[in-house]
């Protein structure tokens, strides 16, 4: 019984949300509009879940002590701060509160933000040179075709041999797009057959008993 | 030098950052545990403004008592912290899978594998054209051999054996070349953030670059 | 170390070849023209097909001044009466001969429309349109081959899992990405250390972070077996209730609830480059012996393969984000591409119905390969045959 009701909701709106998608008349748009801004009340209350577990592992590592603890205190006050700051920065009276949200929000979040982004750069190169020592057909043949594209896209691949770019363009137009089709026939059959699993309860590992 | 203290906090987090293409060190620990924080107390607020407030609060301040039954619903997940009661966490897990699965059906087979099939297929001016290196009819083939080779790769029915080892090595070959074609795309995308980054530190906060 | 020196080198090239070219655009020629237009003409008023009555779509024979390029746009406006009041619906530019009116109010009423060229210097309003009336249609049309199509898949696979349940054994060849699962597991016991677990950094809309879940029940069942550590890091909420739930089941299921650690699966933060730099510290600081990445990913798959691959961690990633694929495939020791992650569950749990699937899966590939060999035969005998295959895969 109690795996039979998550099982019945599952099967139910699965079935009906597959027919929604057929029928465009306006009481089967607003079920579907009321379906999606309830998901959206329902997870909120998960996200209040997720904040709780965040809290309590810090708060473990505090109380246990564990290498770094510290660097705990370090998240719990932070999170503590921006969400009072956003929330209270806006009720009239506290605008200084608000000022000072989006100056953390422009001068340290974000900062952080764009440098993981900028690291990202370093990680390329080190990822090609991993191919490159990988020495093998597919890593040379994936090298070759990336560096074409690479200078394809840049003025200074022109500069070396004009038709350059055109290579490049082909690359992606021709046999990258067929790898690309292939592999979107196997995805769009794999996520149907996933789907099509959990709606008619033959993939059970969410309910527990892995599919038993 | 700038002279304006937010800018230096800027320019320090994001050497902190940086510090780890070292190593671990006391600098990154500290701006990853500041960043976490400071991110989750910001999507905090972001729910609070972009769910709480208009799905929850103003319906209830609107007297709209139909909120109720998905608060009811989200609540169940509460139930985690009641032994007994536990199981009843799946149900708001239930209606989040049903629905989107259920909607995920048919919009994938549309636009995976309908929209794909249709692509592939040659079409009449190729056929007037056929050596045309962007849309000529060899190019078409060149295309459909790549598309079932690669499909070929992904049939899980038969060893890799024989002629299907052929055909799926083709496969992987096109894949490959695919792959390396989006990584190098995407350099380009990756370099640009870089040097915004770099711009930042140099001009901003050192002004060395005016 | 060396390899990330190497990297910054030529990133510092690569910026200043890249920053030394710059396009510059030309400005626009000045225009200039003054003429009296003409007004579109036959102007047509019908129902939106297919939706939900509220659009009526209008179309027009373009003014003949278009190609002196006198026109800049079409207003169309929309009145109840043929003769009444006529008041804005929408804006095109030129080029286009038609607009779907969107905020038709669905009253039942009839309405008219006019539409007025505008060119530079003057305007052109046209003659009156019949009348239309906005109604909601219970079917789409334009997706009729989408639910055929989606039928038929779905027998296909019910025959295989009929299959499967009457005990006909179904022959899956080795995939070996999945079959290093068990090793990767076994290693990180051997170390005695951990295992790290991202099911991607999607919502539960995405059915690559469903089928990442399901292989986390497979893998935690085997860490609850090996009793090896297991951390599973999450960015959004939703997926880290069903993650913890799945863990917990798994170790419930092989008998070990006592070895079960509720803080091992953890919500991180929302924040895409906030949860790589927690992974990244993870990973540094618990040093994980293997590392799954599965599910969705996007620009931070390459930061999380590359801190993986120099911790010296065995990696296995999977994932149908083609645009992530290619870094996974260079940084980590295996990848499941696309297809492949959704195998998995099937695989790895040998469940007969699950097999079955994969098995109407394959069956449907063989389809797909006939209807593309049959559709480039017909091209080059009868286009005709072509033309029909390509009305049977119509999509709205």
């Amino acid at each position: 019984m109690k795996r039979q009701i998550p099982l019945i909701i599952v099967l139910t709106l699965g079935i009906f949300f597959f027919i929604q998608f057929f029928v465009p008349s306006q009481i089967s748009t607003n079920i579907y509009q009321t379906t999606l801004q309830w998901t959206l009340v329902i997870s909120a209350f998960a996200i209040v879940l997720a904040i709780g577990s965040l809290v309590n592992h810090h708060m473990l590592k505090i109380k246990r002590r564990k290498p770094h603890w510290w660097n705990s205190i370090v998240t719990l006050v932070a999170l503590v701060v921006m969400a009072l700051l956003g929330i209270f920065g806006r009720v009239k009276g506290l605008e200084p509160l608000g000022e000072l949200y989006r100056k953390l929000f422009h001068y340290v979040q974000s900062p952080m933000d764009q440098a993981m982004f900028a690291i990202l750069a370093f990680y390329m190169a080190s990822a090609a040179y991993r191919a490159f020592r990988a020495r093998s057909q597919e890593a040379a043949l994936l090298l070759i075709s990336g560096f074409i594209v690479m200078l394809g896209v840049i003025p200074f691949g022109s500069m070396i041999w004009s038709k350059i770019p055109d290579i490049a363009e082909w690359i992606m137009m021709v046999p990258n797009m067929a790898a690309k089709r292939g592999i979107l026939f196997g995805v769009g059959l794999g996520m149907t057959a996933t789907s099509l699993k959990i709606i008619l309860g033959i993939e059970r590992s969410w309910l527990g008993g892995g599919g038993k | 030098m700038s002279t304006n203290i937010w800018v230096w906090i800027a320019a320090l987090l994001s050497l902190a950052i940086f510090s780890y293409l070292y190593k671990d060190n006391p600098a990154f620990r500290f701006a990853e545990h500041l960043f976490t924080g400071l991110s989750v107390g910001y999507f905090i607020v972001l729910y609070w403004n972009n769910y709480t407030l208009p799905y929850i609060v103003t319906p209830l301040v609107n007297h709209r008592w139909i909120t109720l039954i998905p608060m009811a619903l989200g609540m169940m997940y509460f139930f985690r912290f009641i032994p007994k009661l536990n199981h009843l966490i799946l149900i708001p897990i239930a209606i989040s899978l049903g629905f989107w699965n259920g909607m995920s059906i048919p919009l994938t087979f549309e636009a995976d594998v309908l929209k794909q099939i249709q692509g592939t297929m040659v079409n009449t001016s190729m056929l007037t054209n056929i050596w045309d290196p962007q849309k000529g009819l060899m190019v078409g083939l060149l295309v459909m051999v790549g598309v079932i080779s690669t499909i070929t790769y992904f049939y899980f029915s038969r060893e890799h054996k024989g002629p299907i080892k052929v055909t799926a090595n083709v496969g992987i070959w096109f894949v490959m070349i695919g792959f390396g074609a989006t990584f190098g795309y995407t350099v380009m995308a990756r370099v640009s953030l870089l040097i915004a980054r770099m711009q930042f530190l140099f001009t901003d906060w050192i002004h060395l670059i005016k | 170390m060396r390899l990330k020196i190497t990297g910054l080198l030529l990133m510092l090239c690569w910026a200043t070849a890249a920053m030394a070219a710059s396009p510059v655009t030309a400005a626009p020629p000045e225009a200039v023209s003054v003429a009296v237009i003409a007004p579109p003409s036959d102007i047509k008023a019908v129902d939106t097909p297919n939706d939900a009555g509220h659009a009526i779509t209008v179309s027009w024979q373009a003014s003949p001044d278009e190609a002196q390029k006198l026109i800049e746009g079409y207003e169309v406006l929309r009145s109840e009466i043929s003769d009444g009041e006529f008041v804005k619906a929408g804006y095109v530019p030129y080029g286009f001969t038609s607009f779907d009116d969107q905020d038709v109010p669905a009253n039942g009423k009839d309405y008219f429309y006019r539409v007025r060229a505008v060119g530079r210097e003057s305007q052109a309003l046209s003659a009156v349109s019949n009348p239309a009336r906005a109604s909601e249609q219970w079917f789409n049309t334009l997706r009729i081959n989408a639910l055929i199509s989606c039928i038929l898949f779905t027998i296909i696979v019910m025959i295989f899992i009929a299959r499967a349940r009457s005990g006909q054994s179904l022959f899956i060849r080795r995939i070996a990405g999945l079959a290093a699962v068990e090793e990767a597991v076994g290693r990180a016991t051997e170390m005695g250390r951990p295992i790290l677990y991202v099911p991607g950094i999607s919502t539960i809309a995405d059915v690559a972070t469903i089928a990442a879940l399901n292989i986390l029940g497979q893998v935690a069942k085997k860490t609850a077996e090996y009793d090896t550590p297991l951390l599973v890091p999450n960015k959004d909420p939703v997926v880290f209730t069903v993650a913890q739930e799945i863990v917990k089941e798994a170790y419930n299921e092989i008998g070990r609830p006592d070895a079960y650690n509720h803080d091992s699966v953890f919500y991180l933060t929302d924040s895409q480059m906030g949860f790589a730099s927690g992974v990244d510290g993870i990973m540094a600081r618990e040093k994980p012996a293997t590392n799954f990445f599965l599910g969705m990913f996007y620009a931070e798959s390459l930061i999380l393969a590359e801190t993986g691959a120099e911790t010296g961690a065995i990696q296995i990633a999977g994932t149908d984000a083609i645009h992530q694929l290619p870094f996974f495939i260079t940084a980590c020791d295996y990848t499941l591409i696309g297809e492949e992650l959704y195998a998995a569950s099937a695989y790895l749990s040998r469940e007969p119905m699950l097999l079955g699937t994969l098995k109407g899966q394959d069956w449907s590939k063989a389809i797909i390969v006939l209807l593309l060999i049959i559709g480039l035969a017909a091209s080059l005998i009868n286009p005709g045959i072509r033309v029909i295959i390509l009305q049977m895969l119509r999509v709205g």
